[in-house]
């Protein structure tokens, strides 16, 4: 499975494309990363991945608006918000927008792997 | 001035707590929070990353940490590029962990900035920058310091 990955922080990116080296997740492949919602659509649209992480809080389009835009172009694609918006409404925000799973920020490394786990099974 | 009071504050200890403790699988300690006042300065160290409020809050909040302790924060999350862009990365990153979690206490009309890093050698840099009467608290983790400085306020309707 195709996986793109939308933080503006570098270390966020560099962990979640780390944390794919565990056994369980070698059918994903990181085909991009992205630091805005822009440049995430770009991406997409280019590789139509079918799973995508996303943070929120960005610079040029934030996460919610860039989980609205993917998921009218594929309605099919798995979105795992990792956000350190930890309230509900942002959650319940992003969920009605498309997104199939929501991560709190900060997260351990075992939490993501169970994440992406939940987010690919279903 | 801030007119926050301590269950605010608490949910800041809480955040940085939660923090470390997820990210290293190690606890920080809270060594104290305190109000900038005169002769009470909010402590500085080399890196830091700040996330500005809107919404229902105006102001700011600072994660200020040693190279020393960012290197070895990355470390523990198996990340081995440790360039100076790296490092300001995370202190940014830890700052808008901090600011976003404690969304949960303050609500969504709290709205928080992307984060914006500076690294300085003046080692009075936050005095200069945060209001009278700014909250600061003073971690430690290993061996290391970092200071949390909040300084907002609610914005009156």
């Amino acid at each position: 499975m195709k996986l793109l990955i939308v933080d503006d922080s570098k270390i966020i990116r560099s962990r979640v494309a780390r944390t794919l080296n565990h056994p369980k997740l070698d059918f994903v492949q990181v085909i991009g990363m992205a630091q805005n919602g822009v440049e995430a659509i770009d991406l997409f649209l280019k590789h139509m991945p079918e799973l995508v992480t996303m943070d929120i809080t960005m610079p040029e389009m934030d996460g919610v608006a860039c989980t609205e835009k993917m998921i009218q172009i594929n309605p099919d694609c798995n979105i795992l918000v990792i956000s350190a918006l930890s309230d509900k409404a942002t959650a319940l925000k992003t969920l009605k927008k498309g997104a199939r799973g929501f991560l709190y920020k900060p997260f351990s490394d075992d939490e993501l792997v169970v994440a992406f786990l939940e987010l690919t099974a279903s | 001035m801030s007119d926050i009071d301590e269950k605010d504050i608490h949910s800041f200890v809480d955040a940085v707590s939660a923090y470390f403790y997820q990210t290293t699988g190690e606890k920080a300690e809270i060594r104290s929070a305190y109000l900038v006042e005169s002769g009470v300065s909010a402590t500085t160290f080399e890196l830091i990353g700040h996330i500005s409020l809107s919404g229902s809050f105006s102001g700011r909040v600072y994660f200020s940490a040693s190279r020393g302790m960012v290197r070895h924060l990355l470390l523990m999350m198996k990340e081995l590029n440790h360039t100076e862009e790296h490092l300001l990365d995370t202190v940014g990153e830890v700052a808008n962990t901090i600011a976003g979690n404690a969304r949960q206490h303050f609500g969504d009309t709290m709205e928080i900035s992307v984060p914006v890093v500076t690294a300085t050698t003046h080692e009075n840099w936050l005095n200069t920058v945060v209001s009278p009467r700014s909250y600061v608290i003073l971690i430690k983790w290993k061996q290391y310091k970092a200071s949390v400085v909040v300084d907002i306020q609610r914005i009156a309707k």
